[in-house]
């Protein structure tokens, strides 16, 4: 194998490999999350949806040895995790916000009481589709080795697109999501709506979790996602509530987040720490950017509380 | 029953009773409206209008009455049952939804939506519909870019395209302009004679009634006063028979005063809104001592900016504000020192805190100056309490102590509360807007005679408001505003309704 | 009177709240095999049984009254802020790296005195920021306050890992530690440090600011409403940021007591979920820097259990976590039975 033949293209081309790994996750929790947004609440819990969707694919890809059974009992165990924050919501006086920032936290300390036992054994991982048959280069193949969730994220991203301008379902999340009063009028039931599409929201965040433990970085622990699901719920704004707006923002995200490992298979090792983090610093000097206090954010789901 | 008919039909409601816990909201209703007619509801608020209506189409369960369509009883159990029926109801606060076209909203307004919308069909059928209405909206215009007349005729043609033929309106007029008011009033007026629809409006606007109802019904607690004849009623006749033997306060004689000195400048003065668009386009204004200057104009003109600019809940853009010729910011020492009071719409969002208590809120102007504070550190309680006693008392505030929570009051009490921490002690300069927006007919007429006693003691006061009778009653002069700038000016005597409703219009 | 029904029926639905949550976690350990009653004993035991766990309960208690407050007090402003963990931390480095700096020639009461104050007003900065973004530029304070948190860890990484690193702690990377005369004693007649007394005295200090001045009063009128509160000619912004400091200096200094009075230098042992745990103290409390005090004695017993139950029920250590996880999302539901959440229904201008 040519491995030397590429020399210093391998960062970029790490960077575009990576950019599609890390993306992912990225990718499914925003996804999700819009889905959740555009029906005017906030789920931050996802955080512990993507924890709870990662243990819980790697336990039952470990112990069935089908990593698909555990990329569906992730799915499953998301829904669970939406529906919570979805019924519990629904409750008068109950504030979504907050309930995320709980839900986080319970579903973190769940993930680790239930993962405890798969700390530490090797689970069958997802496989992927070899884009990169033609090339005898390794790096190249192994660049364009794309996981099956990433194409399903990028299929999703047209889907629910569509599905928001012509579909009955995608029109009344809308309805919802921007006028509470309309939506009664009409004779939509919001609590019913937003509970779906909290659930909805949860199973595309629990697979994502399920890419984390499942394919990249392929393995089960407690640090696994430190804040993944948080920068999702930022990403939909950056995109503007705009499915395939969630598509490109994940995908730059991911390259912020490929660089710091890009950049240490060539031998920059100074400052990996922080090189980690360069999602979340993107993600503040994002926001500080693009808010303002004079104006309401363009798009938003009129019922949305976060955006005041 | 017969869901295609395009014909009228009439309704009458018997015996009709509600209760809200010991609270009588209806009590033994009897109303008449035969098909093809356009029937008006009058009442003060909390009269049982609204209850009566929302009985009718099926959101609230009746205690006793029933609900007869041409002569047939029918059990209405819910909304859609009413729609079935061919009842339909457009309310006071518009349902749209902002972010979607008028095309959308109708589409989605429908029962039967197709899990997969083909939006050509769905164009297709609808211009055939509009078609047969007197209606014109565009299509694809967002609802939020509506004028306040396009949304409401999108909220009755929501209606129409169910195919309902009796037609529910909540005060249908109470943001447009009069011409906009006569317009839409006037096609259904049509669609009636033409025996397409019957109609029942709540209302309070008399000339309204007289120009377009055949008949009144008017409720007063709860219970029906009569149902008359418009040909036989006189607007005083309505106003008494609305409010009964109730005592209203006069309102004071207005004194003349002329040559008070400048108190509130505006010199070019800009304000954007929250889109960052200019909602106030470079104003100029002159306000005396003792002289009620009155701004009228369509709601979403940019009052609200303005009023949210003078009161220093939103910054300036551009130009200054000039109180007692100096240059003003709204800081706290300014307020007090200028003697600037502030009345806004809506006192518990603008001017309260609903967590805290009626004592705390009385006490905002001055709870850090002596005596509410000792030295400058230390709260002193008593004080907060005794102050709030004696407002209450002089305000005649209905709550069951101080130490409630301003969230518990009703809105008449609220705007009291705010009344008598702002114009407890005398002020330079008011700002004030819809002042009485909600209120029965004694708070509305005691807020009035507080403004005008205000005005005659010397306070500057600057009145907005979307109700041209309050703006007629209580201005010394009146400015028109629209689309941001201000457009027109009259004195009291000179004030011509019709020029006023063109330029609001901004014709 | 109304006052004294009020305070009863704020403090009953918490307490009901927690019952139902026992109940809850007793379903869930009972899966697990484990008997729910053995798990309550236990974890009065672990927590309040014997002297010496109540020791141990007061000394974990004394950081969550910390971080507790700085949730509460940007909260009474309707600031959502989430990040105490970051400030911790960031308190934390700044007191190690004072230490470090001075001790050479400083007595060791002034470095002690320093410490304090850098790891308060490193936390008051790294807070107060937050409130400063959310004022100047409308960013988001749950999200801002989440991502600092991330950031902050990843800073005390790159430090013990770079150029703070003690070549002598090859397993775990640390700071240098912080001479013995420097770090903290504990309070006369028990084995706990005297950050207990400093949380309990700075709890009962923002109480009396937030409720006895013209100042904390101004700040509520804010927190309560803040269009009535420009209209009154509050300096809005500048309240924000104070309390927002104030806050934040609470969860700096939690730092720092964690690095004089327990760790001795700054490492990894710092991330502890105190921040996080203060949250949901701050939320049971409903954000009252008084109730905060029985408030964090509880959820130190909590933590302090967890030992005992891991050990004698075989449950894996995040038991504790999951119980917390259920109390928080129990005690948010029970709002529906109050609504007195007022400072987080105003989320819209």
């Amino acid at each position: 194998m040519g491995d030397t033949d590429i020399g210093y293209w391998v960062v970029p081309l790490a960077v575009f490999a990576g950019a599609i790994r890390v993306s992912t996750p990225f990718l499914l929790v925003s996804l999700g999350e819009c889905l959740t947004e555009k029906s005017g609440r906030i789920n931050l819990g996802l955080e512990g949806t993507l924890m709870i969707g990662a243990m819980s694919a790697y336990g039952v890809s470990y112990l069935t040895g089908s990593p698909w059974l555990g990329v569906g009992i992730a799915a499953m165990a998301g829904m669970m995790m939406g529906f919570l924050h979805g019924i519990i919501c629904s409750l008068p006086r109950v504030n979504d916000t907050a309930v995320g920032i709980a839900l986080m936290l319970f579903g973190t300390g769940l993930a680790f009481y239930f993962g405890k036992p798969f700390i530490g054994p090797q689970a069958p991982a997802l496989p992927s589709i070899e884009f990169g048959w033609w090339s005898d280069i390794g790096q190249i193949k192994s660049a364009l080795s794309i996981n099956v969730l990433f194409i399903f994220g990028l299929v999703m991203a047209f889907v629910i697109s569509w599905g928001f301008k012509s579909t009955r379902w995608g029109m009344i999340i809308r309805v919802v999501g921007d006028s509470e009063d309309a939506a009664r009028a009409m004779g939509f039931n919001p609590n019913f709506v937003r509970t779906v599409t909290t659930a909805a929201g949860g199973a595309l965040a629990g697979m994502g979790g399920s890419f984390l433990s499942l394919f990249y970085p392929g393995v089960w622990h407690e640090g696994l996602s430190s804040g993944q699901g948080i920068v999702a719920v930022v990403l939909v704004i950056f995109a503007r509530w705009n499915p395939l707006g969630c598509l490109y923002a994940s995908l730059l995200f991911g390259g912020a987040g490929a660089l710091g490992p890009a950049l240490q298979s060539v031998g920059f090792s100074g400052g990996y720490h922080l090189l980690n983090v360069a999602p979340y610093f993107l993600t503040l000097v994002i926001m500080i950017l693009t808010s303002s206090s004079k104006q309401r954010l363009s798009g938003a789901p009129g019922e949305l509380s976060v955006n005041r | 029953m017969d869901v295609s008919q395009d014909h009228a039909f009439g309704v009458s409601v018997k015996n009709m009773s509600k209760h809200f816990g010991d609270f009588v909201a209806l009590d033994a209703v009897d109303m008449h409206i035969p098909a093809g007619t356009f029937h008006a509801l009058l009442g003060e608020n909390g009269a049982g209008k609204s209850t009566l209506v929302k009985c009718m189409m099926g959101f609230y369960h009746k205690n006793v009455g029933s609900i007869h369509i041409d002569g047939a009883e029918q059990h209405i159990t819910g909304p859609h049952d009413a729609h079935e029926l061919g009842l339909g109801m457009v309310y006071q606060h518009f349902t749209l939804v902002p972010s979607m076209t008028v095309l959308e909203n109708l589409v989605m307004n429908h029962p039967h939506i197709p899990p997969v919308i083909n939006w050509d069909q769905e164009r297709h059928k609808l211009e055939i519909f509009l078609g047969t209405v007197p209606f014109k909206v565009p299509l694809d215009k967002r609802t939020s870019e509506l004028s306040a007349g396009e949304k409401q005729k999108t909220e009755i043609l929501k209606q129409l395209y169910l195919n309902c033929r009796f037609l529910i309106l909540d005060e249908p007029t109470s943001v447009l302009t009069p011409q906009e008011a006569d317009e839409i009033l006037g096609l259904i007026r049509d669609m009636a004679n033409h025996n397409q629809l019957t109609v029942l409006m709540i209302t309070h606007k008399f000339r309204e009634v007289l120009a377009f109802a055949d008949a009144v019904t008017i409720l007063r607690r709860g219970k029906n006063v009569g149902t008359f004849s418009v040909r036989d009623l006189t607007a005083e006749e309505m106003g008494h028979m609305m409010i009964g033997a109730e005592p209203i306060r006069e309102l004071g004689s207005r004194k003349k005063l002329t040559g008070g000195d400048i108190r509130l400048e505006l010199r070019d003065l800009q304000i954007n809104n929250d889109s960052g668009e200019r909602a106030i386009k470079a104003v100029n204004l002159s306000l005396r001592g003792g002289e009620i200057v009155g701004i009228a104009g369509v709601s979403g003109n940019g009052q609200i900016e303005l009023v949210e600019g003078l009161a220093g809940q939103r910054p300036i853009d551009g130009g200054e504000i000039f109180v007692h010729g100096t240059p003003y910011r709204g800081t706290r020492a300014e307020i007090r020192n200028h003697r600037v009071a502030c009345l806004p719409e809506e006192p518990l969002k603008n001017a309260c805190v609903a967590s805290m208590s009626v004592a705390e809120n009385l006490a905002f102007r001055h709870f850090d100056i002596w005596p509410f504070c000792q030295g400058e550190k230390w709260l002193k309680r008593s004080e907060f309490t005794r102050h709030a006693a004696e407002r209450i008392k002089t305000y005649g505030i209905k709550t069951r102590s101080p130490a409630m929570r301003m969230s518990e009051l009703s809105g008449g009490n609220i705007q009291r509360t705010v009344l008598a921490r702002e114009l407890g002690e005398p002020a330079d300069v008011l700002i004030t807007a819809n002042p009485v927006f909600g209120l029965d007919f004694a708070a509305v007429a005691d807020i009035h005679a507080q403004i005008m006693e205000a005005r005659n003691h010397g306070t500057a006061v600057l009145l907005v408001s979307e109700d041209l009778d309050e703006l007629l009653e209580l201005s010394d002069r009146v400015i028109v505003i629209s689309d941001g700038a201000f457009v027109h000016e009259t004195s009291r005597q000179d004030a011509d309704l019709s020029v006023i409703g063109q330029r609001m219009a901004g014709h | 009177m109304d006052y004294f029904t009020d305070k009863l029926s704020a403090a009953l639905v918490p307490i009901l709240a927690l019952l139902v949550s026992a109940v809850l976690f007793g379903i869930f350990v009972a899966f697990a095999g484990v008997s729910p009653f053995e798990t309550y004993a236990l974890i009065y035991k672990g927590a309040f049984g014997t002297w010496f766990s109540w020791q141990n309960s007061l000394q974990r208690a004394a950081p969550l009254l910390l971080t507790a407050l700085c949730t509460a007090l940007p909260a009474q402003m309707g600031l959502v802020i989430i990040g105490g963990e970051g400030a911790l931390v960031i308190g934390g480095l700044a007191s190690v790296s004072t230490a470090l700096v001075l001790q050479s020639f400083l007595p060791p009461v002034a470095v002690q005195i320093t410490m304090l104050l850098a790891g308060t007003i490193a936390g008051a900065i790294w807070i107060g920021g937050i409130g400063a973004l959310r004022h100047k530029r409308g960013v988001n304070e749950i999200i801002s306050s989440l991502l600092l948190v991330y950031i902050a860890i990843a800073i005390l990484n790159t430090l013990v890992e770079g150029i703070m690193r003690d070549p002598g702690q090859p397993q775990k990377s640390s700071t240098h530690p912080v001479a013995d005369t420097v770090m903290f004693g504990n309070l006369p007649g028990m084995d706990v440090h005297w950050g207990l007394l400093i949380g309990v005295m700075f709890c009962i200090a923002t109480f009396v600011l937030m409720y006895l001045t013209p100042f904390g009063f101004s700040a509520r009128i804010v927190g309560g409403n803040p269009r009535a509160a420009r209209m009154l000619g509050l300096p809005v912004g500048k309240l924000v940021i104070i309390i927002c400091a104030v806050g934040g200096g609470a969860a700096g200094l939690a730092g720092a007591i964690e690095v004089a009075a327990v760790h001795g230098r700054a490492n990894s042992a710092l991330i502890a979920g105190y921040g996080f745990t203060g949250i949901l103290v701050a939320f049971m409390a409903r954000q009252n820097p008084l109730a905060i005090i029985p408030v964090a004695l509880l959820f130190g017993g909590i933590e302090a259990s967890g030992g005992l139950v891991q050990r004698r029920l075989d449950l894996p250590n995040a038991a504790v976590e999951v119980l917390k996880g259920i109390i928080f999302v129990v005690v948010l539901a029970f709002e529906t039975f109050s609504g007195r959440l007022g400072f987080l229904k105003r989320r819209k201008p």
